[in-house]
């Protein structure tokens, strides 16, 4: 055995050095390590060397082996770190390819502008109630000195459901003040648990027998309010509101309180706010700067005593939102009829 | 309601010299919504009068003339003109070049026929004046030439639009008197008086009238002898056009005029075609009939009340007059009719018969029987101004069993201040006073008591409780000077709200996990779409005076609703999928329609491809986010049992509809869409599509008991994840060999997800295969090659006991 483990090593660790890839480190250990190669062929020869040269022999042959694996690692290591490097080049990233395209749900927009409302006054003590879309004429009217035949219904377009004028479909929320007023307020009074004031929002369907188009539909959502107490007075309404106001677009919005005719308010108000949109006219307020918001007004003692409470003791005020207009306001929607249309090219906007 | 300022100013002069915009603030903040402020016939400002120097016949036209106009410009202008009255030496309205007409007609330089026109002479109507258009407008004489017709002529006027909505409550307000009455005291003023005194009247019989119902509860009548008819006064010409009231002829506009002054209406009869017969007011006869002055016959019914001549219906009360007996131009003597009639009855006939008149809008707001008077005095003082030679030839008659409806009511200063939140300082008991007289509220009382009259005119119905002087008083204080207040109250928390709490989780869950959309419809459900569903014989909740026909029904449950719109949206979208929470509702007989509140969900999407995983499908998902909601709303997990159909919903698929349950509590379906449905709807062909619907009920929701969450400790211990593939009769349920695979676990098999579902042709005829993911775990021990060898033992006997084998991988 006259062949030094470096004259043995020495081609392979050219080779090794030379290699460009793990394929190329894998060929290499397949020749040297495996069947045939260097070290097996070193190992195969010894039964025909002379005794005393098989140990040396066998060393070298394991030594070979060793050193083979080293290199190996040591090239895999080399490799893999280099390829790290190029890697970091970051080649052919291209920076303006799209993002995967996302499958989203989403709430309707009115429900997200409701919930909105809805946090803002359940944060200030108000209860959220429901009420039906079929509502007794009752309900809708004669308990809210709305009698049969008072002109006042007129303004409302009634779906009448039956012809003796029993149900209808509830032109307003404002039943809602009815349903409140004997189902909450009256029995907390009777049975002495009353904490005034007491307030409650109703946001829900309502429906109108009028001729459809961009800016009208038969079909809306209103959100009444109601708060009834001791000494409840137009300067708290004004309050609330504008306490609505600043919730709804994050800052303060001037108001002011007009004349208007609700027969179940008295005094009754249209309530404008000062157009967000403009400083100086502009469409959405028709040039006024300012935008009729909601009507609302002191609760009628008629309609307290209908339900049976004391209008000499209580008081109180209401008020009823077009959500849908105020969504419409909101994401400058033109046209009411989109909101009801299941129209997924409108309902993905949001 | 039109109104017009210088008819306003006819009863407060101070008016005239108010800017027309401040009037409608000042109308707006403190009385009733002002819609608009016009200019009366603008383009009077913009012509010049002329005066027609000379006039020649056209030379190449039988109808046109050639004028030479002076405008006061120094020169002639040539204008030719096709009108048959323009004659040398009027004076005319010029329309010179530049200038724009209504309709926005521009005058230009012209040719007609040959020669050069250089403006253009006006007729009242191309001026906005109604609509006569007998030829040009020849102006009064001593008309200065050169000056603007408007300001010339006096003709600068202002028009108010009013929502009528907004006086509702006040009858006063139905005439201009109401309106200047109410700015009068807006501005601190007084009200001119009115002439309404009725001069001296003969001694003739006096007209006989019977009053032979209660919804009559005055009725004036005059005899006036010596009438003219012809055309009005132009200043009445000019403001009744100024309100959108065509001038007709003297006598008709009379009756008009005084009722858009004094919000009384009126009636005019040719007394001559009474044929002497008495007035008698009555209500109608069934099936009587009769034929209403814009020459429609009527059908009436009882509660209809009539004014007969005699036996003859000479006017439907309070609506519109009758055909017969109107005045026309040989009309020499009038009955003067000027009544008090029952609101209510004159609401349900105008309604009934969709005849919206001026005079029914006015008789429904509940006119005082005052009023009446007022303006018989009014109609005969103007009238005799007119034709001073008339004649009262018999005393007024005043039949009816009416009251003054004038008041008191007692205001406490304390209550105004209370209910509008200001406080002594900011109104003072004298200030309301003050306010209160503004008003024409008279009133006396101390220690904060007033006692406060309420004239005829405001009792009818405005003023009636105390607090509808609470009102008075605040909108002339202006409730701009009420300071904003805070409620104060009691810090706890509202009641926990559980249906609204699970509205939102779900809401929530649906529209960010589940990748639906929500969405919001009409409670209405169409004809055709309840035919397409199979639900038309259904009771269905309905309206009886549809915005359309066939749109008469409610929805009894939400679902069909999301049906409807799968068309259109499959159109642009593979993969719809919409959820909505609503309501529907279904009769009870004459009680209150039973409600019902759902979730409805809804998948329809591009079929899958034929090798598609199992769980690729619009089913799959769909009772997949059943599942998750249940999870979101920590149900139980819920089970799923074949149903034979949902009663309401014979537009599901008859093999593939699932009950839902949590626990025993049934809380909706799931559901194939019914492919014969799935035609109907239009989704075939390029839209075929593989739907999935559910419903679920809110009402069962929120009755279902919540698990908390409770935490398990994480494994001490490895576990082992086997897949074993089953080959079974395709009979056998996936359920069956989840139940088999868990009892072969031995209490140890954690999890068991399905994750193939083969049944090609390679699974050989009538099989199938199943492949599973077996994650097994044990908290006592380490599990060994050997668990996994005992449990793949079990396995296959579990496969044998179910017809097929466990499959070598
Ligand atoms: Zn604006």
């Amino acid at each position: 055995m006259t062949e030094t483990l470096e004259s043995l090593f020495e081609p392979i660790r050219l080779r090794i050095a030379a290699a460009e890839s793990d394929d190329d480190l894998r060929r290499i250990e397949r020749e040297t390590l495996d069947k045939g190669g260097a070290v097996a062929a070193l190992l195969a020869g010894i039964p025909t060397l002379p005794p005393t040269e098989r140990p040396l022999t066998g060393k070298r042959a394991n030594e070979l082996k060793g050193a083979i694996q080293a290199g190996l690692a040591e090239a895999k290591e080399r490799l893999a770190l280099r390829a790290v490097e190029r890697e970091r080049l970051g080649e052919g990233f291209d920076a303006t390819l799209p993002g995967a395209r996302p499958t989203r749900g989403g709430l309707h927009p009115l429900v997200a502008v409701t919930r909105e409302l809805e946090d803002l006054f359940t944060s200030m003590g108000y209860v959220v109630l429901d009420g039906p879309e079929i509502e007794s004429d009752e309900n809708n009217f004669q308990l809210l000195n709305i009698p049969p035949d008072h002109p006042a219904r007129d303004a409302q377009d009634t779906f009448r459901c039956d012809a003796d004028g029993k149900f209808v479909l509830r032109t307003h929320t404002s039943p809602g003040q009815v349903r409140a007023l004997k189902e909450r307020v009256v029995p907390a009074i009777r049975a002495g648990t009353f904490a005034p004031p007491f307030r409650a929002i109703v946001p829900g369907k309502v429906f109108r027998q009028e001729t459809t188009d961009a800016s009208h539909e038969h079909t809306f959502h209103q959100m009444e309010g109601l708060v009834v107490g001791k000494d409840i007075s137009v300067g708290h309404l004004i309050g609330a509101m504008k306490t609505l106001l600043r919730g709804v677009f994050g800052r303060e919005i001037e108001v002011r309180l007009r004349p208007g005719y609700f027969p179940f308010v008295e005094p009754g108000f249209e309530l404008d706010a000062r157009c967000p949109f403009c400083k100086e006219g502009c469409s959405v307020c028709k040039r006024s700067t300012w935008i009729e918001l909601l009507p609302c007004g002191l609760v009628h003692p008629n309609v307290l005593r209908n339900c049976g409470v004391d209008p000499e003791v209580w008081s109180g005020f209401a008020f009823g939102l077009g959500l849908s207009r105020l969504v419409m306001l909101r994401y400058g929607i033109d046209d009411v009829r989109l909101l009801l249309s299941g129209d997924l090219r409108f309902l993905e906007q949001f | 309601m039109h109104v017009s300022r210088r008819w306003l100013a006819r009863h407060c002069a101070f008016l005239q010299n108010i800017d027309a915009a401040e009037l409608a603030r000042e109308l707006s903040l403190s009385t009733c919504e002002v819609e608009g402020v016009q200019r009366f016939a603008p383009a009077l400002s913009d012509v010049t009068i002329g005066f027609v120097a000379e006039r020649a016949p056209h030379p190449d036209s039988d109808h046109l003339s050639l004028t030479k106009v002076d405008v006061g410009s120094g020169e002639l202008l040539q204008i030719v003109c096709g009108a048959p009255n323009v004659a040398q030496g009027q004076k005319v309205a010029v329309a010179t070049i530049g200038t724009t007409l209504p309709g926005d007609f521009k005058i230009k330089k012209s040719k007609i026929r040959g020669v050069e026109s250089q403006g253009m002479i006006c007729s009242e109507r191309e001026l906005g004046l109604g609509d006569e258009h007998n030829g040009i407008w020849v102006l009064p004489s001593d008309a200065q030439v050169g000056k603007r017709v408007a300001e010339a002529l006096d003709l600068v006027d202002w028009v108010l639009e009013i929502d009528n909505k907004s006086l509702t409550h006040r009858p006063d307000l139905w005439g201009h008197r109401g309106i200047a009455r109410e700015l009068a005291a807006i501005y601190g003023k007084t009200l001119e008086p009115l002439a309404s005194a009725l001069p001296a009247q003969g001694n003739a019989k006096p007209y006989a009238v019977r009053v032979e119902s209660e919804k009559c509860s005055r009725y004036l009548a005059l005899p006036i002898d010596g009438v003219k008819t012809g055309r009005s006064p132009e200043w009445m010409r000019h403001l009744l056009l100024a309100v959108g009231q065509r001038p007709i002829e003297l006598l008709v506009d009379l009756s008009n005029f005084v009722m858009l002054d004094l919000g009384q209406p009126n009636h005019l009869f040719d007394r001559a075609r009474l044929r002497g017969e008495p007035i008698v007011v009555r209500q109608a006869r069934a099936a009587e009939r009769m034929q209403t002055l814009d020459g429609v016959e009527r059908n009436l019914v009882t509660t209809d009340l009539l004014i007969c001549a005699g036996e003859n219906p000479v006017a439907l009360a309070g609506v519109m007059g009758g055909e017969q007996s109107k005045v026309g131009a040989e009309t020499r003597e009038l009955l003067l009719e000027v009544a008090s009639f029952d609101p209510a009855c004159v609401r349900r006939t105008s309604s009934r018969l969709g005849l919206r008149t001026d005079a029914s809008a006015r008789f429904e707001k509940n006119l005082s029987p005052t009023l009446a008077l007022e303006a018989t005095g009014h109609l005969v003082n103007l009238l005799r101004e007119l034709q001073p030679e008339i004649k009262l030839p018999a005393p007024l008659t005043d039949a009816g069993k009416w009251k003054d409806p004038a008041r008191k009511i007692s205001l406490r200063t304390d209550v105004v201040r209370r209910r509008l939140g200001v406080n002594v300082e900011q109104l003072s008991d004298a200030k309301i006073v003050e306010i209160l007289q503004r008003l024409e509220l008279r009133c006396e009382g101390r220690d904060g008591v007033l006692t406060v009259d309420i004239p005829s005119i405001r009792a009818t119905k405005d003023l009636t409780i105390e607090q509808d002087l609470v009102e008075e008083v605040g909108r002339i204080f202006r409730y701009g000077n009420v300071p904003e207040a805070r409620l104060e109250g009691s810090l706890a928390p509202p009641p926990p709200d559980a249906k609204r709490v699970l509205v939102r989780k779900l809401e929530d869950r649906l529209a960010g996990v589940g990748r639906f959309r929500q969405t919001l419809s009409y409670s209405f459900v169409a004809d055709a779409s309840l035919a397409k569903l199979g639900l038309s014989e259904l009771p269905h909740s309905s309206v009886i005076n549809p915005v359309a026909e066939g749109l008469t029904r409610i929805r009894r449950g939400v679902a069909p609703s999301l049906l409807a719109p799968l068309e259109p949206n499959r159109r642009h979208s593979k993969d719809v999928r919409l959820f909505e929470i609503g309501k529907g509702y279904s009769p009870d007989g004459a009680n209150e329609p039973r409600e019902v509140h759902e979730l409805a969900l809804v998948i329809a999407r591009e079929p899958s491809a034929a090798n598609a995983k199992f769980d690729d499908n619009a089913f799959a998902f769909l009772r997949g986010a059943v599942d998750d909601v249940c999870f979101a709303l920590r149900l139980e997990a819920p089970t799923y049992t074949k149903l034979a159909r949902v009663d309401g919903a014979p537009y599901l698929h008859p093999g593939k509809t699932l009950a839902v349950r949590i626990g025993e509590r049934e809380i909706g379906w799931l559901a194939a869409l019914d492919p014969r449905v799935e035609r109907e709807l239009g989704l075939a062909g390029e839209l075929k599509s593989d739907v999935a619907l559910a419903t679920l009920s809110l009402d069962a929701l929120v009755a279902t008991p919540t698990r908390e969450k409770i935490y398990r400790s994480l494994p001490r211990f490895p576990g082992v994840k086997i897949d074993v593939a089953l080959a079974l009769p395709t009979g056998v349920a996936a359920e069956d060999v989840r139940v088999a695979l868990e009892r072969a676990g031995k209490g140890l098999a954690r999890d068991i997800e399905l994750f193939d579902v083969y049944t090609g042709p390679n699974a050989g005829p009538g099989r199938k295969s199943l492949a599973y993911h077996v994650y097994l775990e044990s908290d006592e021990r380490t599990l060994t090659d050997q668990d996994s060898q005992k449990f793949l033992q079990r396995v296959e006997r579990e496969a044998t006991t179910l017809g097929g084998e466990l499959r070598k991988a």
